[in-house]
């Protein structure tokens, strides 16, 4: 069985129980996190620092409300190496933060259809 | 209450409103630094916002800066969102004019306790404000007519004098003084009498333009000022203003009281640049000559030597300068 990497606890208390609202920032999610995350994959590619700090610090912010602190930490991590202008050492952190990312989102789809069961 | 969230990203928009809606407030949503300033600049805005602190076109304290430059709107309470816990980024988001700032994500209840905190000084504000037009209104009006006081009706009547003679146009000044006055207080009471002098101020100030000025300019007189006034209506003007005076009698706990009024009038045109007090003095003895000539009519204060010193405006000179 794979690790949990969505506190739903957390984000039940962040949202104040409403089960409407969860629903819909996880469709939110859905939608709008593979735009940024391409945009993050494209700005590594290009070696653009600043593309990087800004597409990280957005997945940041989302990751955070998600209440996904793993995932959140690893786009942190992404933010503060193109912030240094480490523009070189940002693929293993990447593939990382990847990883982590495909398993988010099979965890939100699996809540996804558990929450509009 | 109204309020404001900025920030770019979605996900936190919708949690911020929601939250926010379900707490009672009226929340206008922005995905950029741009619309935020424009929205909380405007005079009726709100006035609570919750800022991220990195958005598109202008940043979180970009739009403190900006909405504080606004002197003419009341105040608006900031609080930024930010990732950034920093020392140095904490007194830079402050020192842009935010009042608070929350650290992402936000816990719910911390953001409405920081929310409240900022309707607490909001009150506050408003409530000072209240208590200086309070003091503004009671420093400028007369309390038992609500009339313009004399020393304001003064300054505002020497205002109107200079522009109009920068403007070649004329003010009219009348001098009305309630007849028998004394006897309405010795026959009915004070307390009748300021009913009085209430319903006259009513009367008034019913028959004149927004525009123009009236104060009470002592015991049971009033003075007029009636702004960019066509010299040729403006003995009708006054007689209206006499009619509408005693047009019926006033009434008072004491019963009815009928009511006159002697008023002297003055033609700025015709006196040309003249201190006021000269001008003030002359009315006062076009009013005096309309007392003497039997109340309840208007004088004219005239200029010229050798001219009657006032003309009772009689029912024969109102029909010929009809």
């Amino acid at each position: 069985m794979s690790r949990s990497v969505i506190d739903l606890d957390e984000l039940m208390a962040r949202v104040e129980n409403d089960r409407d609202l969860m629903r819909d920032l996880m469709l939110i999610f859905k939608e709008e996190f593979p735009r940024h995350e391409e945009a993050l994959r494209e700005a590594v590619a290009s070696q653009d620092a600043s593309g990087v700090v800004g597409a990280a610090h957005t997945l940041k912010g989302m990751l955070s409300n998600m209440a996904a602190a793993e995932a959140a930490a690893a786009a942190a991590c992404l933010e503060q190496l193109g912030r240094d202008g480490e523009i070189t050492k940002l693929g293993e952190p990447l593939a990382q933060f990847e990883k982590i990312a495909e398993e988010l989102t099979r965890q939100i789809d699996l809540c996804l259809a558990e929450v509009s069961a | 209450m109204k309020m404001l969230i900025a920030d770019d990203e979605l996900t936190s928009r919708r949690l911020l409103q929601r939250t926010l809606e379900r707490a009672g407030y009226e929340v206008t949503a922005v995905e950029n630094g741009r619309f935020a300033a424009d929205e909380l600049c405007k005079l009726d805005g709100p006035r609570l916002a919750l800022l991220d602190w990195v958005m598109p076109e202008l940043d979180g304290p970009g739009v403190c800066r900006e909405v504080r430059k606004q002197k003419e709107r009341s105040y608006v309470y900031m609080v930024l969102l930010t990732s950034r816990e920093k020392k140095e980024d904490v007194v830079a988001g402050l020192g842009s004019g935010a009042d608070d700032y929350l650290t992402k994500p936000f816990d719910p209840e911390e953001l409405k306790a920081r929310l409240r905190t900022g309707m607490r000084i909001l009150d506050l504000e408003d409530r000072l404000i209240e208590a200086r037009e309070q003091m503004r209104y009671q420093a400028t009006h007369d309390p038992l007519t609500s009339l313009w006081n004399r020393g304001v009706i003064m300054e505002m009547l020497e205002r109107e004098l200079a522009r109009s003679e920068r403007e070649g146009k004329c003010t009219a000044i009348l001098l009305g003084d309630l007849d028998h006055f004394k006897s309405i207080n010795d026959t009915y009471g004070h307390l009748a009498g300021d009913e009085v002098l209430k319903e006259a101020a009513r009367r008034l100030l019913s028959s004149v333009r927004s525009y123009d000025f009236v104060g009470r300019y002592g015991g049971e007189e009033i003075l007029v000022a009636l702004n960019n006034c066509d010299p040729a209506y403006a003995f009708l003007r006054a007689e209206d203003i006499r009619k509408t005076l005693a047009a019926r009698p006033v009434d008072t706990l004491a019963g009815p009281i009928p009511i006159t009024m002697s008023i002297g009038l003055l033609l700025s045109q015709q006196w040309g640049r003249q201190p006021i007090k000269n001008l003030l003095n002359e009315v006062d003895a076009a009013l005096y000559a309309a007392k003497h000539a039997g109340r309840n009519c208007v004088k004219i204060a005239s200029p010229k030597v050798g001219d009657p010193p006032a003309r009772e405006l009689t029912a024969e000179a109102v029909r010929r300068a009809r």
